[in-house]
């Protein structure tokens, strides 16, 4: 059939196209992983580093170079990319998702109240305990906490319309970021209160294995879900009536996705601080260079946050003599590019 | 077998009725045409039918099973639905909009696959917009945008579709298009259609093409009539419905055997 040979020529070629974009979505933050162990104080060469990664990896001795280039490369900079993509990814991921879910291409991972739960979690436990393991686990738990209460507040009227919940995030936002102003105003202004403070910018300087492995599950099933679902949130995005006429479970599927962009979001924020608008511009990259479909966007912003979350962290440690907290870069950055982005798509969408 | 029937289907929201006691049967290859005054409960009525909204009494069956016992995936795999507003967020292509029409017939965490990429892209040159494949829906006329939507639902493979006044807001052009398209899809693919419409004479331009019309004319929460197009559509039953003046007028074409229209004149108080 003559017909249909041009057709199946153009899949094929669409089909190949989408391989080379999910091989580039691999091969890009580890590229991004490699490149940041070149960047820090400490000088070292190209093949200082290769060294290192023969040799230290397997925990040869070697002459050839002092120890502290392990403990460098392997021990400092090597984790803190490795979460600083973790990070950046979960934020990206679960920005796209909430996009899509909300129909609103201008939220992003925080718009359920996550950061400000994350947040007043830290500053409790921080007061509570000092700077410890303890950080986490309140961080992580007033995150859920918090997208629950935004959740049954967006389920008064029994449905989950996408307006309540949001309303619902604002709310519950409102009152976390009230907590932490008030536990900031009880803090010990010489201990405490600078902890807090920086904890709220966020920072993955400090960042060891520990870090990885605590923050790995909830990201890794919030990630792993995303991704599965991305379809149906595709059809979800059209909206209530028209996704259950297609045949979508829109409650399941609806929980599903704040489930898990919840889970990576709170996992993230957890080991890391408050990093603002990534989940917001990273997604929009996304949508600039392969499109809206879900299929694509929601592995792609995973890519492209770990990237840019990389990228980020290396500025903080190489622009000035100080680590600069990341949310104030991220914040930098993004607050133009959200501009340029209003301007580019007209403010329309809201 | 009938397709749809509805048997004494009676939906009350908050204490107030909306429906009462709506009977009818709907056969393969007809075109139903649900005609009424603005709130008189159309829209409801076809949630129902989608098994959307849960019914005070009274039973819906598809194909002779209760829809009460169907899940969504399953009245999706029977039932396609156009929507008569839809609220464009993200600029899809026209491609992945049509796709989106095989959700039903995929587990949850699966995306759709080459044979369903097939049947989208069979759906889209069906409805005869096969060059708009790859462009943004959102950059599309009134009409076009209409045409994907169609395309979505019939690459749900179903034997029904519900149209919701599918040709509001659209010129008479677009509106002829729209209209050729459901023609098109009744006469070769043997669909059956269920259309609300404000437009009366869209019943008699399926009537006057020889398709299988019927009409209802829903009015204070019943079916007021009920029956062929050249029936229902009297001037005296648009008058007692409408509380208007009008007057059916025969236009004689060249081609075609006599065909009817409503010309409508003035209110009456």
């Amino acid at each position: 059939m003559p017909i249909n040979k041009p057709e199946i020529t153009g899949f094929i070629s669409k089909e190949k196209k989408y391989y080379m974009v999910f091989a580039l979505l691999i091969i890009l933050p580890i590229v991004a992983i490699f490149y940041s162990l070149f960047i820090g104080r400490y000088p070292l060469s190209f093949l200082d580093i290769l060294k290192v990664l023969r040799f230290g990896i397997n925990h040869q001795s070697n002459q050839d170079y002092p120890d502290i280039f392990n403990t460098i490369v392997l021990q400092i900079r090597l984790p803190r990319a490795i979460l600083g993509a973790m990070v950046g990814g979960s934020l990206a991921i679960s920005g796209a998702a909430f996009q899509g879910l909300f129909r609103n291409p201008l939220v992003s991972s925080g718009i359920l109240g996550v950061s400000s739960g994350a947040s007043f979690g830290a500053a409790l436990a921080i007061i509570l305990y000092g700077q410890n393991y303890m950080v986490y686990f309140f961080a992580f738990g007033f995150a859920l906490l918090a997208v629950s209460m935004s959740f049954f507040i967006g389920r008064i009227y029994r449905s989950t319309p996408a307006i309540m919940l949001v309303l619902g995030g604002v709310v519950v936002s409102s009152i976390f970021s009230a907590l932490v102003s008030f536990a900031k105003f009880i803090a010990d202004p010489y201990e405490k209160l600078p902890s807090i403070t920086f904890w709220l910018m966020g920072s993955i300087a400090n960042a060891r294995y520990r870090d990885i492995f605590i923050s790995f599950v909830p990201i890794a099933v919030g990630i792993t879900g995303l991704i599965a679902i991305r379809w149906q949130i595709n059809v979800l995005s059209m909206g209530d009536k028209e996704a259950r006429a297609l045949g979508v479970n829109h409650i399941l599927v609806k929980i599903i996705t704040v489930l898990c962009a919840t889970l990576a979001t709170a996992g993230a924020v957890s080991v890391s601080g408050n990093i603002g608008w990534v989940g917001l511009i990273m997604p929009h990259i996304g949508r600039m260079l392969i499109g809206n479909d879900n299929r694509i966007l929601i592995p792609a912003s995973l890519s492209l946050g770990a990237v840019f979350m990389i990228f980020v962290d290396n500025l903080s440690r190489s622009l000035i003599g100080a680590e600069i907290p990341l949310g104030i870069l991220t914040a930098l950055i993004g607050g133009p590019f959200f501009i340029y982005l209003l301007k580019r798509t007209k403010g329309k969408g809201w | 077998m009938s397709l749809l029937e509805l048997k004494k289907v009676c939906f009350s929201y908050n204490h107030r009725n909306i429906l009462e006691n709506i009977n009818f049967q709907m056969n393969r290859g007809q075109i139903f045409c649900l005609i009424g005054p603005n709130g008189s409960g159309k829209t409801t009525l076809m949630d129902c039918i989608m098994g959307i909204l849960p019914l005070k009494n009274g039973k819906i069956f598809l194909q002779n099973q209760d829809i009460s016992q169907l899940s969504s995936k399953n009245i999706a795999q029977n039932i396609a639905y156009v929507p008569q507003i839809h609220k464009k967020t993200f600029p899809y292509t026209v491609e992945e909009i049509v796709l989106m029409g095989r959700t039903a017939y995929n587990n949850m965490f699966a995306s759709p696959g080459l044979g369903d990429l097939f049947i989208a892209r069979d759906a889209i040159k069906k409805v005869g917009i096969g060059h708009l494949k790859d462009r943004p829906y959102t950059e599309l006329s009134g009409g076009e945008g209409q045409l994907v939507l169609i395309a979505r639902a019939l690459a749900q493979q179903t034997d029904l579709m519900i149209m919701d006044e599918p040709t509001t807001h659209l010129d008479f052009q677009n509106s002829l298009m729209v209209l050729e398209a459901i023609r098109h899809l009744v006469e070769e693919n043997e669909l059956s259609v269920l259309l609300a419409t404000h437009h009366l004479n869209h019943a008699f331009y399926f009537e006057n093409n020889g398709l299988d019309t019927v009409a209802a004319m829903l009015n204070h929460q019943k079916f007021a009539v009920f029956g062929r197009p050249g029936e229902v559509l009297s001037e005296a039953h648009i008058e007692k419905v409408f509380n208007i003046d009008c007057r059916i007028i025969d236009y004689h074409s060249k081609h075609s055997l006599k065909q009817k229209y409503i010309i409508p004149l003035k209110t009456i108080n």
